[in-house]
């Protein structure tokens, strides 16, 4: 089945070149997929854009791993009381609801124009993301399981590390997976929206005010390309960590 | 008679409906107590209520010398309770890392019971990989690692063919007779009650009570040819005659 994937990406390609071709757009803000394709090897093969491209990972791994490393924990934790999580419900669905572009001023203001503003601004929605998951994942765990490890005497902590942490496992994969793509869209939009240096969001609004317009749409299709493959390796990790799920 | 279990007009209600009332009985230590009774009657139920997963609503129970490492259950849906993450020899093991026994200790009690009852597994295996029936035998292992001396079993044959069904109860007489537990088993199927039992009890419709308590003096251990037995056919005929007047057929 997985030589049907490339259909998509060849269909989306063939109607781009047959827009241009017909003229349907303007060639200026639509150049033909040859032209931007070929665009994108050069500021790769060139390096022009690799500085770049390190500085949005590197900001998006970091967003993820503090996202993770917070939101992990506590989303288990808040996950084993129902009485607990419903009492922070509010407070994650009200602010997992807040569209994150909309808190860039109050972060601006505790972390200034750095790029630890836009790391925490990414970290933050990521890990609301993380703990809605794992919690939900632990509170919604099968019982019967829970029940057999009760009869056999288990304590709450044995319990936990040996039949909650799992069955919450597959939930809390759909949660890494949704926060390492909301992560690379927040720093992305971060770097558009706030100075930077250097990364790719930085790069496509520069390419945009310059009308240097096959550059910015090679960057917007190598974001997407990146969003693509984290998306992917959390997939390929989920099969080899959850081979167990639904069997 | 020594009772291991004692049942004092215990009462349980679901939404409204009586399932146990006043219901009291005593279960004998050392023997296999078969509890058979029309559907609906609260067998799972009692279970449940004497192992402390479901309450009570009225009455009391005690159970001589309770302790959860030496008390086992077997349910109906093995499938959900054995763990898809742990391959097969960690499920095994599972009720005596509880226990906090050493990996060492582990081995040697699965080994002994790999004697005991001549079986094979792939130990490196996940459940997921074997047959529902094979399942089932893993979960059974499970409870009788711990050398239980109370044993709680739930319909546990009724998902399994006809040859798999006879080897489980082959495996669990040879169990009985090795270590002499106390056996509680809940079942809807008449030959596995005659054939396993020491005692049968027949249950009557909601709300449930004893209706009558048959011994089947059979020796162990049964094999398939006490199935031929005359006594075991004589045995047969009290239990049908109680159930029919349970069901009123």
């Amino acid at each position: 089945m997985r030589k049907y994937t490339i259909i998509g990406p060849l269909l989306l390609i063939l109607i781009w070149a047959i827009i241009v071709h017909l003229q349907l757009v303007d060639k200026f803000f639509l150049p033909d997929p040859w032209t931007v394709i070929g665009r994108l090897f050069e500021v790769i093969w060139n390096g022009s854009i690799l500085g770049d491209l390190f500085s949005t990972l590197e900001r998006v791994v970091l967003a993820f791993v503090v996202s993770l490393i917070v939101g992990l924990p506590l989303g288990l934790w808040l996950g084993r009381s129902e009485k607990v999580y419903r009492s922070v419900e509010f407070i994650i669905d009200f602010f997992r609801s807040t569209p994150a572009s909309a808190l860039f001023p109050l972060f601006l203001l505790i972390f200034g124009i750095t790029d630890k503003s836009k790391i925490a601004v990414a970290a933050f929605a990521s890990m609301l993301i993380i703990i809605f998951n794992t919690a939900y994942g632990v509170m919604h765990a099968k019982k019967s399981r829970i029940l057999a490890a009760q009869i056999m005497g288990a304590t709450k902590a044995q319990i936990f590390r040996w039949i909650l942490f799992w069955e919450s496992l597959p939930q809390t994969f759909i949660g890494l997976r949704s926060a390492v793509s909301l992560s690379l869209v927040i720093i992305v939009l971060t770097e558009m929206f706030i100075g930077t240096p250097s990364g790719l969001g930085r790069k496509i609004i520069d390419s945009q005010i310059t009308y240097e317009i096959p550059t910015m749409y090679a960057i917007i299709i190598l974001t997407g390309i990146i969003g693509y493959i984290l998306n992917l390796l959390f997939l390929v990790a989920e099969k080899r960590v959850l081979h167990w799920n639904g069997k | 008679m020594i009772a291991a279990i004692s049942v004092n007009n215990l009462g349980k209600s679901y939404n409204q409906t009586e399932l146990l009332k006043d219901f009291n009985l005593d279960i004998e230590a050392g023997k296999i107590t078969v509890i058979f009774g029309p559907n609906g009657s609260g067998k799972s139920t009692l279970l449940n209520i004497l192992s402390g997963i479901v309450n009570k609503d009225a009455g009391s129970y005690h159970i001589k010398d309770f302790n959860h490492f030496q008390f086992s259950y077997i349910f109906q849906n093995y499938r959900e309770s054995l763990l898809p993450w742990r391959k097969n020899f960690d499920n095994v093991a599972l009720p005596l890392e509880i226990q906090n026994k050493s990996r060492q200790e582990i081995k040697q009690r699965v080994e002994e019971l790999q004697k005991l009852f001549d079986f094979k597994f792939n130990w490196e295996h996940y459940p997921y990989e074997l047959s529902g029936g094979q399942q089932q035998i893993l979960a059974f292992i499970r409870a009788l690692v711990t050398e239980p001396k109370i044993l709680f079993v739930d319909e546990p044959f009724s998902a399994l063919d006809y040859e798999n069904n006879l080897r489980l109860r082959e495996h669990l007489q040879k169990y009985y007779l090795a270590f002499k537990p106390t056996i509680l088993l809940v079942t809807h199927n008449i030959e596995e009650a005659v054939h396993l039992a020491d005692k049968i009890i027949v249950l009557s419709k909601r709300p449930t009570q004893v209706l009558e308590i048959i011994d089947n003096p059979l020796p162990y251990p049964r094999t398939l040819q006490s199935l031929k037995d005359e006594q075991f056919h004589q045995v047969k005929d009290k239990v049908l005659s109680a159930f029919q007047k349970a069901t009123n057929l």
